[in-house]
């Protein structure tokens, strides 16, 4: 199954749980998200997750002035954004635990 | 290879252009990031922008889709529509771009094109001084003159040569509508250029002695090679000069024929050059000749017709008369 597909659904959830810790700019994200394990996130999916996500109220921005490169833009959760975040992770939790069950239930290797 | 400023500026110009069916907000909130990111994926290593991220139309869309952005309100169908003609244009252009690039030795026609940037900038700023020395309505060829003079014109050439590259080298950073308007002034410049260069074209390549008129001529005798006079008698006029209002020799025809020394005669002012090949015969001397051409306008003018004047013996019917054409009695 390709793990793109996968993504589109829960890459809200990953970009949350990437910034629940540590706030981020757009790259360091994106890297984060690849270092976790999710290689095959797309940079302009990340990009647009995050636009998506500020403008549903759940992120909040600041620009950090650089000495060596351009200025950056971080993200970090508000509120609103870790409330999402304890929601959507539980709701894929059970989603997960669901799916595991029935594959195992068919008799296929984890 | 490594990722220049350029080829960044270009793709977020080709991003922008993907999304400009969206509200202007949206779009500049959309891709205000990207400039930057392209920076970081351009440090993190080497190969060209669109080997790791894909065409930048492409990246567009995805850009789209994740941040859940349609089409404004505020576009409507048309805008859609004019977005979408603007993006076939664009994938048609840049297909030709690099089909034709083999052509010129490069991957790509801008590939060819790029390295040639800081020419343009000199052209561009020459061209400006020659504009402005237009606009400030001094004669002016090739190098452009101020108050007359070519010095000044050289102190102006350098100024607007600088200026040029200047800015050609501040261009790629401009966003918005400065980068717009750049484009604007690009085009209605050299549109303006190419008119006052086919003028100046014009000017140089006009020949200068071109009103002086040695000869009175008109087009329309070109094809007259040679004059013949005939006196009010009919007889064929030798060594006629003929001169305008101006006392200007008339000048019509060449010698077509061999003089008696068997030399082809110079042209001059005398005619006809070839007497011999006089339209209506010489007048002769016994009855006439009535297989001889007509007369020119056989009753109006004294038609040099047959042989009139010496034989005043001859009947009466076959002299030049006023009334009667001359070739009816007879037959």
């Amino acid at each position: 199954m390709d793990t793109t597909q996968l993504l589109k659904g829960v890459l809200d959830l990953a970009v949350l749980a990437v910034l629940k810790n540590e706030d981020g700019y757009g790259y360091d994200i994106l890297r984060r998200l690849r270092e976790a394990g999710l290689e095959e996130v797309g940079d302009a999916s990340v990009y647009g997750t995050l636009r998506r996500l500020f403008a549903a109220g759940l992120l909040t921005t600041y620009v950090v002035p650089s000495e060596s490169g351009p200025h950056r833009k971080y993200y970090s959760l508000n509120a609103a954004g870790r409330d999402q975040l304890t929601r959507s992770g539980k709701t894929w939790r059970s989603f997960a635990i669901t799916m595991d069950a029935l594959l195992d239930d068919r008799g296929m290797a984890a | 290879m490594t990722v220049t400023g350029q080829e960044i500026a270009d793709y977020v110009d080709r991003v922008r252009a993907a999304l400009a069916d969206l509200p202007p907000a949206i779009r500049d909130e959309l891709t205000e990031d990207l400039p930057e990111h392209l920076a970081e994926v351009a440090a993190e290593a080497d190969g060209a922008l669109v080997d790791r991220l894909g065409e930048p139309e492409a990246y567009a869309a995805e850009l789209r889709a994740a941040a859940g952005a349609e089409a404004g309100a505020g576009s409507g169908r048309r805008g859609r529509r004019l977005a979408a003609a603007q993006a076939r244009a664009g994938t048609q252009l840049r297909a030709l771009d690099t089909q034709l690039g083999p052509l010129l030795g490069q991957s790509s026609v801008s590939e060819f094109l790029r390295p040639l940037r800081p020419a343009w900038w000199l052209l561009r700023g020459w061209l400006a001084a020659l504009v402005i020395s237009v606009v400030l309505q001094e004669p002016s060829g090739l190098l452009p003159r101020l108050d007359g003079s070519v010095l000044a014109g050289l102190f102006l050439l350098a100024g607007t040569v600088l200026a040029s590259v200047w800015l050609g080298r501040r261009a790629p950073g401009f966003r918005g509508w400065p980068r717009r308007l750049l484009r604007l002034g690009t085009a209605a410049f050299l549109i303006f250029s190419f008119a006052m260069l086919v003028n100046v074209d014009q000017h140089a390549s006009s020949d200068q002695f071109g009103s002086y008129q040695e000869v009175s001529v008109g087009d329309r005798y070109d094809s007259i090679e040679d004059v013949f006079v005939y006196d009010q008698e009919g007889r064929l006029v030798r060594n006629a000069q003929l001169f305008d209002q101006n006392g200007v020799p008339i000048r019509l025809g060449w010698p077509t024929c061999l003089d008696a020394s068997g030399n082809m005669p110079a042209p001059r002012n005398a005619y006809p050059y070839c007497p011999d090949r006089a339209p209506f015969g010489p007048p002769a001397p016994a009855a006439p000749t009535l297989s001889a051409p007509p007369a020119p306008g056989a009753s109006a003018a004294p038609g040099p017709s047959g042989s009139a004047t010496p034989a005043p013996t001859v009947t009466p019917s076959v002299a030049p008369s006023e009334s009667a054409p001359t070739p009816a009695p007879t037959r």
